[in-house]
C-alpha cells in the first residue's frame, strides 16, 4: 500500500494546469479528459443519448472521442466488452486561464437547478479544496440528476462546477472565455458580476464567479436512461487534435 | 421560479426545516419556541406573517386550526435552497449530536448518538444479518444494531435500525474537556495484513451532502470483501485533537473499546495518507455507517438519516 499524503482536488487542477496546453485562440493543444466506459451491446443506444445532451449545451465542448475494447487511452486499456468514452474535462476551462497568468480558484463542483433553459441556483456542492474525490464523481450516481428533463423542455438538475477570477483580469478572461466559445466550448453558463454570489455561491471580495456544465452530464444522462455507465474524471490530457466532432458520429 | 429564497430569508428555510422534522402540524406559538432552539427568536405573531408568505409560495399548508404542514414543493425547497449556508449544515448537526452525546465510558452510561436507517419490512432480517457481519469483521462502530418500532419517523410497511453514530467519540473526548474537531468523511482501504489507510478525503466544511452518504451511494465501498477476504474499503471519519491530548485519547477509545465500540488498530499506523498538521493528532474511528454500507451492497435499499438524535447507552446495550 502507497502511503502518501491524499491530494486535494484543488491541488489536482494546479498540477494539471501545468500540463494541459491548450490554446483557445488557434484551437490546439493538449485538454483535460474524463473517461468512461460503456457497454458494447448498449452503445447503439447510448450515442443518440450523447448527441442530444452535447446538442443541448450540457457538455463542455463538441469535442469526444471514442475507442473499442482493447484501445489504449493513454496508459488504460478499454476493458473487454465495453467502449471507451472520452469528453472534456471543465476543469481544462481552470487549466488554461491558469496558464494565462489570471488569478482563480476553482471552487468547487455541484448540482445546478435550471428552469427554462436559466441555470437558477446550486442546490448541492462539494467544495475542491476539501475533497480527493472529483465532486460530479460521486454526485453522478447520487439519482438526483435530470439532465434528459432538461434536454426535453429546458428544466431539471444538471452537474456543473464554479471558479471565480479577480476582477483586475476581466478583460483578458473574457477573451478567453469568448475564444472557447468560438472553439465549440458550449458548456459555459453563467458569468457573475465582481463581489456578487453566483447561482447561490459566494465569491471572495473583488473576484467574480464563472459556472460551467460538468464534463460528465452525458455519462449522468445515460445513467438516467437506465444504462450502466463507469465514469473517472480527471483521467489525464491528451491532444484536442485526437479528439472528434460530435457531428461526425 | 418565483420561489426561491435570497440569503437574507434564511428564517424561512429553518421554519421549512422545523415543519419537515415534524410529523404533525405546528402552530405560530410552538413555531417561535421551536425557532428559538435554533437560535431565532422570533414572536408568535412576526412568525404568522412569514407563515402566509410561505403559504402564498406554495411551500406551506393550513391544517384546519392545527398550524402548517410542509407542501411537497416546500419539502424540495429545504433539500434546494441557499446552498452555501447548507454547506456548515452538516457538520453544525453532527456538533450538536456530539454535545448531547453524554456517555462516559469509565461507567457505560449516558446518552449516545445515534442514526435511524429506514428499512422494508420484509428486508429487516436480511439488513440485520448484514449488520452483524459487520460487527463479526470488526469494522462497526459499535457491537450492535437495535431495532426500533416506535419512532414516529419511521412510516407504515418499514422498520427503523438504529446503529450508532461516530461522533459519540466526538462527544466523549469533548465533555473530557478536549476540543475535537470532526474534520473529514472517508474511505479506508483495509490490507489483509491489518494496516488501513485512507483512499478519500470529503472534509464535512465543505460539502453539502454528507460524505458517508455520498460513498455508500457512489458504490465506493466494499465492506462485503472485508468481511469475505479482510481486505477492502469500509468508511470511517477523522477528527482533530490536540496533540498533547493524545494519552487521554488513547485511554478514552480504550474504555470505549471494553464498552463494545471498535476502533481502527493504533491511533497514527493508518493515518499517514492524511495530510499533516504539526500541532493536531488525527483520530479515526469506524463509521456506523458500514452496517449500512454492507447492506446495501447486498441490493437492499435503505435510507438512512445520519445522526438523527441521542439515545440511552442502556437501551442499546439491553437489546441485545
Amino acid at each position: 500500500m502507497v502511503n502518501q499524503p491524499l491530494k486535494f482536488i484543488n491541488h489536482c487542477i494546479e498540477e494539471y494546469a501545468l500540463e494541459a496546453s491548450y490554446d483557445p485562440g488557434t484551437d490546439t493543444g493538449s485538454v483535460i479528459y474524463n473517461l468512461s466506459f460503456v457497454r458494447n451491446e448498449d452503445f447503439e443506444d447510448v450515442l443518440p443519448i450523447i448527441r442530444k445532451v452535447f446538442g443541448s449545451g450540457l457538455s463542455v465542448s463538441d469535442r469526444i472521442l471514442f475507442a473499442g475494447s482493447g484501445e489504449m487511452i493513454g496508459a488504460v486499456r478499454v476493458p473487454d466488452g465495453c467502449a471507451g468514452v472520452c469528453t472534456v474535462c471543465s476543469i481544462t476551462l481552470d487549466a488554461v486561464l491558469l496558464r494565462h497568468g489570471v488569478p482563480l480558484n476553482p471552487i468547487g463542483g455541484g448540482m445546478v437547478e435550471m428552469e427554462k433553459g436559466v441555470p437558477l441556483r446550486f442546490t448541492n456542492i462539494i467544495l475542491y479544496r476539501d475533497t480527493t474525490i472529483d465532486p460530479l464523481e460521486v454526485l453522478i450516481s447520487q439519482g438526483t440528476t435530470s439532465i434528459l428533463d432538461v434536454t426535453e423542455h429546458g428544466s431539471g438538475k444538471i452537474l456543473a462546477n464554479i471558479r471565480e477570477y479577480h476582477m483586475e483580469a476581466e478583460a483578458m478572461a473574457g477573451e478567453l472565455l469568448d475564444e472557447f466559445t468560438a472553439c465549440g466550448f458550449s458548456g459555459i453558463l453563467d458569468v457573475g458580476a465582481p463581489n456578487v454570489p453566483l447561482l447561490g455561491v459566494p465569491v471572495r471580495p473583488q473576484y467574480l464567479g464563472v459556472v460551467m456544465a460538468g464534463g460528465t452530464n452525458a455519462m449522468a444522462a445515460i445513467r438516467e436512461s437506465g444504462y450502466r455507465v463507469a465514469t473517472e474524471a480527471l483521467k489525464g490530457v491528451m491532444d484536442i487534435r485526437e479528439m472528434n466532432h460530435i457531428r461526425d458520429y | 421560479m418565483s420561489g426561491t429564497f435570497s440569503h437574507s430569508e434564511r428564517k424561512y428555510i429553518e421554519i421549512l426545516r422545523i415543519l419537515r422534522e415534524s410529523r404533525q402540524p405546528v402552530g405560530a406559538k410552538r413555531l417561535s419556541e421551536l425557532m428559538a432552539e435554533q437560535g431565532f427568536v422570533m414572536s408568535a405573531r412576526a412568525i404568522q406573517y412569514y407563515l402566509r408568505h410561505l403559504d402564498s409560495k406554495g411551500f406551506t399548508r393550513k391544517v384546519g386550526n392545527m398550524g402548517r404542514v410542509l407542501t411537497e414543493q416546500g419539502l424540495s425547497e429545504t433539500d434546494n435552497a441557499l446552498v452555501d449556508e447548507r454547506i456548515g449544515f452538516i457538520i453544525s448537526k453532527l456538533e450538536k449530536l456530539a454535545f448531547r452525546s453524554t456517555f462516559n465510558p469509565e461507567t457505560g452510561t449516558g446518552d449516545v448518538a445515534y442514526n435511524l436507517s429506514i428499512v422494508r419490512e420484509e428486508d429487516i432480517d436480511g439488513v440485520i444479518e448484514a449488520s452483524a457481519e459487520v460487527v463479526r469483521a470488526g469494522c462497526g462502530f459499535f457491537s450492535t444494531s437495535t431495532v426500533t418500532d416506535d419512532d414516529p419517523r419511521v412510516p407504515e410497511g418499514h422498520t427503523g435500525l438504529i446503529t450508532l453514530c461516530s461522533v459519540t467519540l466526538d462527544g466523549v473526548l469533548q465533555h473530557m474537556g478536549i476540543p475535537v474537531d470532526l474534520e473529514f468523511g472517508g474511505r479506508l482501504a483495509i490490507s489483509r495484513d491489518g494496516t488501513s489507510a485512507f483512499t478519500d478525503l470529503i472534509r464535512y466544511q465543505g460539502t453539502t451532502i454528507d460524505p458517508l452518504a455520498l460513498f455508500i451511494s457512489a458504490g465506493l465501498t466494499s465492506v462485503s470483501s472485508v468481511i469475505a477476504g479482510g481486505e477492502g474499503v469500509v468508511l470511517a471519519n477523522v477528527r482533530e485533537v490536540p496533540y498533547p491530548a493524545k494519552d487521554r485519547v488513547e485511554d478514552a477509545i480504550a474504555q470505549m473499546k471494553d464498552c463494545g465500540f471498535a476502533f481502527p488498530e493504533g491511533v497514527k499506523s493508518h493515518s499517514c495518507t492524511i495530510p499533516e498538521h504539526p500541532y493536531r493528532l488525527p483520530v479515526t474511528a469506524y463509521s456506523g455507517m458500514n452496517h449500512i454500507a454492507n447492506a446495501t451492497e447486498k441490493g437492499y435499499e435503505i435510507k438512512t438519516e445520519i445522526g438523527a438524535g441521542t439515545i440511552r447507552f442502556s437501551k442499546i446495550v439491553d437489546s441485545i
